[in-house]
């Protein structure tokens, strides 16, 4: 495949500054950045009270972890359902590809300056946050929680190529909305539906589940997160900042699942879908 | 120092100009004053010699779910003319024009642009083209300028043109408004806009006049041939009879994803032999057929509009008509005859009507 980079930036350019000032991108930011410093806010008050700055951290990071395990997606999602799809439909996707651009470059020009609102979204977002922690609780970790950060770009780059792909794969853009809807509830539905079998196949009661205490899930539940990208990513996250209770649980995670296996996973969960798009944007009528 | 000979989109009068490759540099013309900005072809891309085969599509095929969008056409473009399509919405017209540019996948056929393989060497075949789509659409959040901007890259051409191209359409005033709250025919004259980035030598145009209000049609008729005047080749597509007429030194006319025709305008309407047609004026005539040229052998058509009689008839019958009204007191204002357009050839040649 024959990329040339100058073709790749000009596209992902034009995208950044395309999407940067789209309205529902700009309101997105805007509750992310609202809802971080609330959760930081809060855990740091917490962790000031209790003289325990670690915990204050696990704290924000868990509250920050639920508050990008919905806004990512729905970024993502945003961001990418009607990049092929919708702009084949309205016609601006022909006049780009009259120019000397190969399809390749225009896809991958795509995915890396929708990537960079993604990544630029989650900087101001987090990063208002961190600061808030850094002064109120005075932890001097800036190096985990840049980390934390970009799980969390890596996470939103995980729904960013599916949607590409659905992107490509689908004709129309009303069908591409939909499938942004499916993206968005895959992983919740595929929790709900594991650990069905789960509880369906143990003896272990839910209200066992509900009295705390130690949760050990079966090695099949711990590999079968691999299709799930939200929980893929918590359980990075968890694993990254040795976070063993959530939500008064706790979850010793099992050995197999080093960093780098559950990166490995994450990063698949980018590069086959952008591998399938390319398959199905080389091919497509537009 | 290159010498290049251009003409007045205006007057037409024949400027010599001379300049340094890729130099702009502002005109005006000695006759009627017009100012104007060319472009002095960069040395690197020398214009090739006129007459060449420019575009070529052989046997093209597209089909799609259950219709054949083209079937099996051939067609050639020479460099340097101006070359219509013409055929009646939904005849193929899209398809091909979207074939030339590599935007579809063709079930059969193959296309080469300055002798590259569009589906092969696609990159080096679209260098020199500007495309101009049926209905243009950009990027919402984008100002005129940004947009520009975009293209210019793409095509790896100095943004300094900007400007003059945002004057040239008009839209210097909106030129920082966001495109998304533009009116259609103001995308429109941005399509124009990006096809004149960097002076292509090839213009593809999918009917470049629709969407627009009149006055902007006679603009882009006199665009056209300033361009082909210095030396570009151009592709459009049209429903427009007279634009065809008026601009084309050949034509090709599609229908039903067939091409039924492929020839100079002259020959085109040869070809088909329609008759002209007579045009007799008679004041007080009001919409009454005169009773002796009612069953007359050898008038093939007759229409009586208020005071106007149009027949069409054998050259030979001519003579005879206007003896017999006049036998009949009629009073002749005015005769006259309207050589067969490209309008009746289209309607001989497809059966139906051009829209």
């Amino acid at each position: 495949m024959n990329l040339d980079t100058k073709s790749v930036y000009t596209v992902a350019k034009k995208e950044f500054t395309d999407h940067i000032r789209n309205r529902w991108i700009l309101i997105l930011i805007i509750v992310f950045i609202a809802l971080t410093l609330v959760a930081s806010f809060l855990a740091g008050q917490r962790s000031l009270s209790s003289d325990k700055t670690l915990g204050g951290a696990e704290d924000t990071v868990v509250t920050l972890l639920s508050i990008a395990g919905f806004l990512m997606p729905l970024i993502a999602i945003m961001l990418g359902f009607s990049t092929i799809a919708g702009e084949a439909e309205s016609g601006s996707l022909a006049l780009v590809l009259s120019y000397p651009i190969r399809r390749s470059e225009v896809l991958l020009g795509k995915f890396l300056g929708l990537g960079a609102i993604l990544a630029f979204t989650t900087l101001i977002g987090f990063g208002t946050g961190g600061i808030i922690i850094s002064i109120s609780a005075g932890t001097a970790q800036i190096l985990g929680f840049l980390a934390f950060i970009g799980l969390t770009i890596l996470f939103g780059l995980m729904y960013l190529g599916p949607m590409i792909l659905f992107s490509a794969l689908l004709k129309r853009r009303v069908t591409a909305i939909g499938s942004g809807i499916f993206m968005f509830l895959w992983s919740p539905i595929y929790s709900m539906i594991t650990f069905g079998i789960y509880l369906a196949t143990t003896n272990i009661s839910p209200t066992d589940l509900m009295q705390g205490g130690t949760i050990s899930l079966p090695n099949w539940m711990w590999w079968s997160i691999s299709v799930s990208p939200t929980d893929l990513y918590e359980t990075t996250v968890m694993k990254a900042f040795n976070v063993q209770q959530a939500f008064g649980f706790q979850m010793p995670l099992p050995g197999f699942l080093a960093t780098p296996v559950l990166l490995f996973f994450m990063c698949l969960w980018i590069a086959i879908p952008l591998l399938l798009a390319y398959v199905f944007f080389r091919r497509r009528d537009i | 120092m290159v010498t290049q000979s251009i003409s007045c989109p205006k007057c037409h009068t024949q400027i010599t100009i001379q300049g340094t490759p890729g130099q702009h540099q502002i005109i005006t013309c000695p006759a009627c004053g017009t100012k104007g900005q060319f472009m002095f072809p960069a040395s690197s891309t020398p214009q090739p010699s006129k007459g060449q085969t420019c575009i070529e599509v052989s046997h093209l095929t597209k089909k799609y779910k259950d219709t054949i969008a083209a079937n099996d056409i051939t067609l050639t473009v020479k460099r340097g003319e101006i070359f219509g399509l013409l055929g009646p919405n939904g005849a193929g017209k899209t398809t091909t024009i979207k074939a030339l540019l590599g935007l579809i996948r063709i079930n059969a056929g193959t296309i080469t642009i300055d002798g590259h393989d569009i589906y092969h060497d696609g990159v080096e075949a679209k260098k020199h083209i500007g495309y101009l789509p049926e209905r243009v659409a950009l990027f919402d959040n984008l100002t005129p300028i940004q947009t520009l901007k975009f293209f210019c890259e793409l095509r790896g051409e100095d943004p300094a043109q900007i400007p003059g191209l945002l004057k040239e359409i008009g839209l210097t005033d909106a030129s920082t408004r966001k495109v998304g709250g533009f009116s259609k025919g103001m995308v429109q004259l941005l399509g124009i806009a990006q096809v004149l980035i960097g002076h292509p030598s090839i213009y593809i145009l999918d009917e470049p006049s629709s969407g627009l209000d009149p006055r902007w049609t006679k603009v882009i008729r006199d665009k056209i041939r300033y361009l082909n005047d210095t030396g570009a080749t151009v592709i459009f597509s049209s429903h427009h009879l007279s634009e065809v007429e008026s601009l084309c030194d050949r034509a090709a006319i599609i229908d039903k994803g067939r091409l039924i025709a492929q020839d100079s305008l002259a020959k085109i309407q040869s070809v088909v032999q329609t008759k002209p047609r007579l045009e007799i004026t008679i004041p007080g005539l009001q919409g009454k057929t005169p009773k002796i040229l009612q069953g007359l052998t050898g008038i093939i058509s007759l229409i009586v509009k208020g005071d106007t009689i149009t027949i069409t008839c054998d050259q030979s019958l001519r003579g005879k008509i206007i003896a017999l009204l006049e036998e009949a007191d009629y009073t002749v204002s005015n005769i006259k005859t309207i050589e067969p357009s490209l309008e009746d050839a289209f309607i001989k040649l497809t059966g139906g009507k051009t829209q």
